[in-house]
């Protein structure tokens, strides 16, 4: 299984939600972060904003999947500026339903 | 080392951080977050089915759509259930032991119970002393 981290712009977030939701992946997790980049931050005129707010969601996916969930990401967070975002994976060894206490995803 | 991480409801979390403190682990980190999982975020689904016939117009009331759907020309908004995530570094031969026993505290059989994420760690390094691997989580 493969953990998915995408940091995404938080107005792409509805949209990036129901595009996994059509595709078969409901199941995920969100929280707001802060956070900068390589451009460190955003320089509106006089005024520079070190952290910028973002949405980070957090999915844990079977391994053969994660390409099409990172996929659904990429088209739907993808705005083509800077501060779109960035998505990590990561492995999983093991996943339990803590309702079942079965070890499955 | 390992990484537990384990989403669960709010209101477990202080049983949960009892039951870690008698197994001798009781470092954590706590995060609010918000999920949705199978149900795709509907609170109302094991309700729904325990409510006697009788209550059914007062109580069977199903989340819907808000203004954000319109506002945004969305066909449906995504619902979120708020939750909080335990993350726990610990070593290798208490991961059985430490799920286990999360599962044992959280499980009440209905859905939204959470899940448990097992995931593996290279290293880990105690600021204060520069501890590294092992000896910074003992």
């Amino acid at each position: 299984m493969k953990m998915i981290r995408a940091f995404i712009r938080p107005e792409k977030e509805q949209e990036v939600v129901l595009a996994l939701e059509g595709a078969g992946f409901p199941s995920l997790t969100k929280m707001p972060v802060f956070g900068r980049g390589k451009q460190k931050g955003l320089q509106v005129g006089p005024v520079r904003y070190d952290e910028l707010p973002k949405t980070l969601i957090m999915t844990v996916v079977d391994d053969e999947d994660a390409e099409k969930v990172i996929g659904l990401i990429r088209d739907k967070a993808w705005t083509g500026f800077i501060g779109d975002g960035k998505v990590f994976v990561s492995p999983v060894e093991a996943a339990y339903t803590v309702r079942t206490g079965e070890a499955i995803l | 080392m390992k990484e537990i991480t384990a989403i669960i409801r709010r209101d477990k979390v202080p049983e949960t951080k009892k039951v870690l403190e008698e197994l001798g682990y009781p470092s954590l980190t706590l995060q609010s977050v918000e999920g949705r999982g199978m149900q795709k975020g509907d609170m109302c689904v094991d309700m729904d089915d325990e409510m006697p016939e009788s209550f059914c117009t007062a109580v069977r009331l199903k989340p819907t759509s808000s203004t954000y759907a319109l506002e945004h020309s969305l066909p449906k908004v995504a619902l979120f259930v708020p939750k909080r995530m335990l993350t726990m570094i610990v070593p290798d031969d208490l991961v059985t032991k430490i799920v286990k026993s999360l599962i044992k505290v959280n499980q009440t059989g209905r859905h939204g119970d959470g899940k448990i994420f097992v995931s593996p760690i290279e290293n880990a390094i105690r600021i204060r002393t520069g501890e590294k691997n092992g000896e910074s989580i003992a």
